[in-house]
């Protein structure tokens, strides 16, 4: 099959933590990265704002609207070093969340939609977007499995200190879950269901891909 | 209790900014109030970090304009809320409209610049200082000793002298500055004596607190 021409693209991963994202990125990425440049990122980690927000984390410094801006710094700070240049030399960005990760976590925190999507207005939408969905208690039991213990960003930060983690991870992930789910149709996600097999999963990504990447043999 | 009130000072690097805040602090504390003064970069999350990288991002705009939003809201959280609740007078060093002068200057869209910064709290007061550009320009050598690239808009300057092409900044800068403090907030022209334009402010002040 012919490769289309075009510029760079990118796709992205969306869900709820232990939804599958990074485990779908690393197979997307080895795939991909042998017959295409391709870069992966993934969120809050630029090389400066992570150690920020990892410090005012801690400290507990972050009030809804400065949580919204730092990560949108974070975000920033990776977009134009590295993600818009890629897409402009024509890479293939795998994105593990992209700008609806802010979108959800921070109406979830009571930040205005309208005002969030304004600050993210500045980057290009992904040419797909898969959003992993798996129920709350799934990627709860996934969590516990693997490494026995649930990060506070896993339970929203500090936004439910009466609750034991695994009732602010439920809580919060479901707020997080209903924000995916309300802004799905809107932003052409492409629903794929988690609790599928990772072979699975992965199959039903690279069939969308191949569409966008590689002309139909007709 | 009194609800407080805050008052802006907008201006480019060597407008002022700094001398008239601490002038019109003393004056506002003779008179009997209680002042915090805040300001661009100075807060307690990003002021360290943006120092530190600064350097390294001259061109990324968004960046640079979101962490400096992220810095003054910050600072409206933690200092100018809290003051205002008790009653304090805040002067910021540096508000809204130098972040927004700096973006407009750079071509970022007024709406997305308008937008970012709506969750800060409006001055009640606000005083942009501009002059000249080579009164600018002169006053930032004899401060600092030269014309530091990475702090004179060395990511707007192809193809041209630093000197020159700062000079245009400025100019730039102080337009846009003079166009978003049109209507709400006065502009003061700091290329007289320092007393004079003092003396300017400090009537303009009073004469909002007697209302
Ligand atoms: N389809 C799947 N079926 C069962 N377990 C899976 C599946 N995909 C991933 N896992 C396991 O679930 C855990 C979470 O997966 P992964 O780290 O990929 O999720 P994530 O969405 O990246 O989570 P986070 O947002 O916390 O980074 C891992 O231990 C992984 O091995
Ligand atoms: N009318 C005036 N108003 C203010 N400053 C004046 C005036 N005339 C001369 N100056 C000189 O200009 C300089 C202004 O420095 P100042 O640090 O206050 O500016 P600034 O805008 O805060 O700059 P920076 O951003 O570098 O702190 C001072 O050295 C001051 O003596
Ligand atoms: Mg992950
Ligand atoms: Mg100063």
């Amino acid at each position: 099959m012919e490769l289309k021409k075009r510029k760079g693209v990118i796709i992205a991963l969306e869900g709820i933590d232990g939804s599958g994202k990074t485990s779908q990125a690393m197979l997307l990425r080895d795939w991909l990265s042998h017959k295409l440049d391709t870069f992966f990122t993934e969120w809050n980690s630029s090389e400066w704002v992570h150690k920020v927000i990892k410090e005012a984390k801690k400290k507990n410094m972050l009030t809804p609207s400065t949580f919204s801006l730092i990560h949108a710094t974070d975000f920033a700070d990776r977009y134009e070093k590295y993600i818009l240049p890629m897409i402009k030399a024509g890479f293939i960005v795998v994105s593990d969340r992209y700008i609806y990760t802010a979108y959800a976590r921070d109406t979830a925190r009571g930040n205005d939609l309208n005002w969030v999507k304004n600050v993210y207005s500045f980057a290009v939408k992904p040419n797909l977007t898969f959003y992993i969905r798996v129920p709350v208690e799934i990627a709860l039991s996934r969590i516990k499995e693997n490494r026995r213990f649930i990060k506070p960003s896993e339970a929203g930060d500090g936004m439910f200190p009466h609750l034991t983690p695994e009732e602010g991870f439920i809580k919060y992930q479901s707020m997080v879950m209903d924000a995916y789910d309300r802004i799905s149709k809107e932003e052409d996600f492409i629903m794929i269901d988690g609790t599928m097999s990772p072979r699975e999963v992965q199959t039903k990504i690279r069939e969308r891909i191949v569409d966008l990447l590689w002309k139909e043999d007709s | 209790m009194e609800r407080g009130l805050l008052i802006s000072v907008d201006g480019v690097e060597g407008s002022g900014r700094t001398l008239h805040v601490e002038a019109l602090k003393k004056w506002l504390e003779d008179m009997g109030y209680v002042v915090t003064t805040m300001g661009l970069q100075t807060s307690q999350l990003m002021s360290e970090p943006l120092s530190e990288v600064k350097r390294n991002i001259v061109f990324q705009r968004f960046t640079l304009f979101l962490a400096y939003a992220t810095d003054l809201t910050d600072q409206a959280e933690n200092v100018i809320r809290p003051s205002i609740k008790s009653g304090f007078i805040v002067i910021a060093d540096g508000y809204a409209n130098t972040l927004k002068a700096w973006a407009l200057t750079r071509k970022l869209n007024h709406a997305w610049v308008d937008g970012v910064l709506s969750v800060l709290p409006k001055p009640d007061i606000s005083i942009s200082l501009i002059s000249p550009p080579t009164v600018i320009v002169r006053r930032i050598i004899k401060k600092r000793g030269f014309l530091d690239p990475l702090t004179s808009a060395v990511d707007l300057c192809i193809n041209e002298d630093l000197f020159h092409s700062f000079l245009r900044y400025v100019n730039k800068f102080q337009s846009n500055l003079t166009a978003l403090t049109d209507g709400s907030g006065t502009v003061f022209r700091t290329n007289k004596t320092f007393d004079q334009t003092n003396k300017e402010i400090i009537s303009y002040v009073e004469g909002f607190l007697k209302r």
